[in-house]
């Protein structure tokens, strides 16, 4: 009797209690929307077998000197532009070219870089990070400049070559909420006279969803140039530099990802606005910015043998 | 005494569930939409399920995380922004074998299961045919059924509407095996 009481009892929901779910996936996914921020990277890579086009554009100053309605606050100018190609080898590792204007005297820009996803973030907090290291190098098709002083004064192939490798911290706090942390390190093999050749800086970034479709963006760089020389060269060309600051709305419409922005940066390429930014948005040296991008699947065979 | 006569009655007790519940850890959950621009086709092969021989209960869970689509980036957005994985993990159905089956004797039966299913955290009513067979030494379960993205309330924006299709075919294939 007492048996057959408990039996049923216990058959009401140890059918559910009897079920043994597998382990949920625990990779984290999505940490950011995309690729790039808005200036730096994310530790995103994108998928085997993709394609990821990607055109950035950045408008003249909106304020200041330069800026206002004679320049249609900025949208008369380009300060760069830029059109990229990414394609995925594997899940883990991306490579890209691109091609820019160039901001500053170095431009005609070739780019070629590498991206590889070292750690990804697991659910189960085993693992609290995601690592991925970046590295380009870019190479400047400008004509050399005569004056031995300029930034342009090449005198063979090798002086035009810039060269940065980063490695992206990235953590999704939660479904909302996301933060990058990346050291950089720049290599120039030929700078302005009086300018240092290696360069270190550390950026922050960050991604918090508005809607399920729209977040904000935004982060910020932080060059270490060598306090004398900062100072020489900005006395001896009269440009300061600033940290770069840039903020924005990112709107993903499910293959496309479209960015606004504002930056203060006048370069696209982590070859150039690291080091040499001379805009100021206390200035009004602050610019629209947008990116289009667009993924495209090349995994057609992978359909059909299914 | 007493000790050891509620030990038997717990042993004995969970024995008979044992018998009377069919296990699968063998279900294969997919989906599939037809629509404009591609179609949508994933695949689960690691969803769970139950039935309660006695009763006639049944039980399906999944984790969303687990469907596995051709396209990764497909995937992502199943996850991130229909599917809302993070926040609702899993989609489970619970419900009942209306018209009886005899799990002892070999042969298929076509019946009707009704019951509540979760996704997205909203829950619905559904009832659909079934097909199971049973073999000397399994009992598998087949059935298909649509699911309207809007009763769940999963949202595609106006500018993804050609690209998605508003109702999609799932299609349940579940092997409990009998004999250990």
């Amino acid at each position: 009797m007492g048996l057959g009481l408990s039996s049923t009892v216990f058959a009401q929901d140890s059918l559910e209690k009897a079920l043994q779910m597998p382990a949920t996936k625990s990779q984290v996914s999505a940490t950011f929307k995309s690729p790039k921020l808005i200036n730096i990277q994310t530790n995103e890579t994108i998928f085997k077998n993709e394609l990821d086009f990607r055109v950035d554009h950045r408008f003249g100053d909106i304020a200041g000197q330069s800026g206002g309605i004679k320049n249609f606050f900025g949208l008369d100018q380009s300060t760069d532009v830029r059109i990229g190609f990414e394609y995925g080898i594997s899940d883990d590792l991306s490579v890209g070219i691109a091609r820019a204007k160039g901001a500053g005297p170095a431009t005609q820009l070739y780019e070629g870089n590498l991206k590889y996803r070292l750690l990804r973030q697991t659910g189960n907090e085993k693992m609290p990070l995601s690592v991925t290291l970046f590295g380009s190098s870019t190479i400047s098709a400008v004509k050399a400049s005569t004056d031995p002083t300029s930034a342009i004064a090449y005198q063979d192939f090798q002086d035009r070559i810039v060269y940065v490798v980063q490695a992206v911290i990235a953590r999704k706090f939660s479904p909302d909420f996301s933060m990058l942390i990346m050291p950089s390190y720049v290599h120039r093999n030929f700078t302005v006279f009086g300018d240092q050749n290696d360069l270190f800086a550390l950026s922050i970034g960050g991604r918090i969803k508005i809607t399920k479709r729209m977040a904000f963006v935004a982060d910020y760089t932080l060059p270490f140039r060598d306090d004398t020389k900062k100072a020489y060269l900005e006395n001896l060309w009269g440009n300061k530099y600033y940290n770069t600051l840039g903020a924005g709305l990112e709107f993903e419409t499910g293959g496309h990802i479209f960015h606004l922005n504002f930056t203060n940066a006048t370069a696209i390429q982590e070859s150039q606005f690291i080091t040499d930014t001379n805009t100021s948005w206390t200035k009004g040296q602050y610019r629209w910015g947008f990116s289009i991008a667009r993924r495209f699947s090349f995994d057609k065979k992978k359909d059909k043998a299914q | 005494m007493k000790k050891l006569f509620i030990t038997l009655m717990l042993v004995s007790a969970f024995a008979a569930v044992q018998a009377q519940m069919l296990i699968s850890k063998d279900v294969t959950i997919s989906f599939f939409s037809k629509a404009p621009m591609e179609d949508i086709d994933a695949t689960s092969k690691t969803a769970a399920s139950g039935i309660n021989v006695k009763t006639g209960e049944v039980i399906f869970k999944i984790n969303n995380n687990s469907f596995q689509f051709k396209k990764k980036l497909m995937q992502e957005h199943f996850n991130e922004n229909y599917m809302e994985s993070d926040t609702y993990p899993v989609s489970e159905f619970k419900g009942k074998i209306i018209d009886p089956v005899d799990f002892s004797k070999p042969g298929t039966y076509n019946v009707a299961v009704k019951g509540n299913l979760q996704i997205h955290g909203v829950t619905k009513t559904y009832q659909t045919q079934a097909k199971i067979t049973v073999t000397a030494d399994a009992v598998t379960a087949n059935t298909t059924f649509r699911v309207k993205l809007e009763d769940h309330k999963i949202k595609i924006p106006t500018i993804v509407i050609a690209k998605i299709a508003e109702v999609v075919d799932v299609k349940i294939n579940a092997v409990y095996p009998t004999k250990n």
